[in-house]
């Protein structure tokens, strides 16, 4: 773990990255009721603990259609 | 003209709001910092999780290490992306009717064709572009004058130019079945066939989905640029004819 903490500056964008993601995937589960499949719980759990591909999916497949 | 620029105005607009740009944009940003970074620290992450006393001679990663990683990422993730987000543009159309009013209203239907095709490859070569200068960055932070060398150029181009013939393939998918599922089939069914054709012996030098497996053997000079020339020709050719295709069948379709 060593050699990551000692990089820190240069894995930051990473953590930036992901972040940008799940506020972005988060705000749009709490303002959209409706979901292509699944509902508001797994989604939220999908986009807070599967990092990168959970937000990523939630934004591409699951998002509802903005009405 | 200025039916195109507004509905490619119209397609940005779209790609905005679907969240297309943002996810594209961040997920090739992600690819192009995390391929140097894996060459970097994979063989210092795989000791310190090696059992102890476990011994296995593990190469100094070089710059070619983090080009042969940018260019799988890219090639595995990045364009599968690429064709997830830009098959559905046509078949959505086609299913909200949405283009029933502004064809009836007289505008060319080749100018849905062209503006598609211009968003959608606008918005790839940005996002290649990202990810490609952020992958030179951290190479360059990493071993500096090591992670320039000639022929880099010409191989993140020819990967570049079969993005475009993906985006053209799944455009004409689109236009052809009407669904999201017909345009993927599609796009992956043009990737297949070329890997079968790739059996065939010196079929290769011809067929477009060199550009994308080549590359690392370009940067190591194993292959030299003229041995791609005929791929790239095909694939601009192939282009072409899917775009022309699309234009013919696109004009015929019943809306």
């Amino acid at each position: 773990m060593k050699v990551l903490l000692e990089n820190l500056p240069l894995l930051l964008p990473l953590i930036i990255i992901e972040l940008v993601l799940m506020t972005v995937a988060l705000v749009h589960i709490f303002r959209h009721p409706n979901y292509r499949f699944g509902n508001r719980a797994v989604w939220i759990l999908a986009v807070v603990f599967i990092q990168i591909i959970g937000p990523v999916i939630y934004l591409l497949f699951g998002r509802g259609e903005d009405e | 003209m200025r039916e195109y620029g507004a509905f490619t105005k119209k397609e940005f607009l779209e790609f905005f709001r679907t969240y297309k740009y943002l996810v594209m944009g961040l997920v090739f940003l992600l690819l192009g910092i995390m391929s140097p970074l894996a060459a970097k620290f994979l063989p210092e992450l795989m000791k310190e999780f090696m059992p102890e006393g476990m011994q296995i001679a593990l190469a100094e990663p070089s710059a070619l290490d983090a080009w042969a990683q940018f260019f799988k990422n890219v090639t595995q993730i990045g364009l599968i992306i690429l064709v997830i987000l830009f098959s559905g543009s046509m078949a959505s159309e086609y299913g909200k009717g949405t283009l029933v009013t502004i064809l009836a209203k007289g505008m060319p239907r080749k100018t849905v064709i062209f503006a598609k095709f211009t968003a959608a490859s606008a918005a790839w070569t940005g996002a290649y572009l990202l990810c490609f200068l952020t992958a030179w960055f951290y190479a360059w932070y990493f071993w500096r004058g090591e992670a320039w060398s000639a022929a880099l150029l010409f191989s993140v181009f020819c990967l570049w130019l079969f993005g475009i013939l993906l985006i053209a393939a799944s455009l004409f998918g689109g236009v052809l079945f009407r669904t999201i599922y017909g345009s993927l089939l599609f796009t992956g069914g043009i990737v297949v066939l070329q890997f079968l054709l790739n059996i065939v012996p010196k079929a290769g030098k011809y067929l477009p989905v060199s550009l994308a497996s080549q590359n690392m053997a370009l940067l190591q000079g194993t292959a030299v640029t003229a041995d791609l020339a005929w791929a790239a020709v095909t694939t601009a050719v192939l282009t072409v004819l899917f775009l022309a295709g699309s234009c013919f069948v696109f004009g015929k379709k019943q809306i």
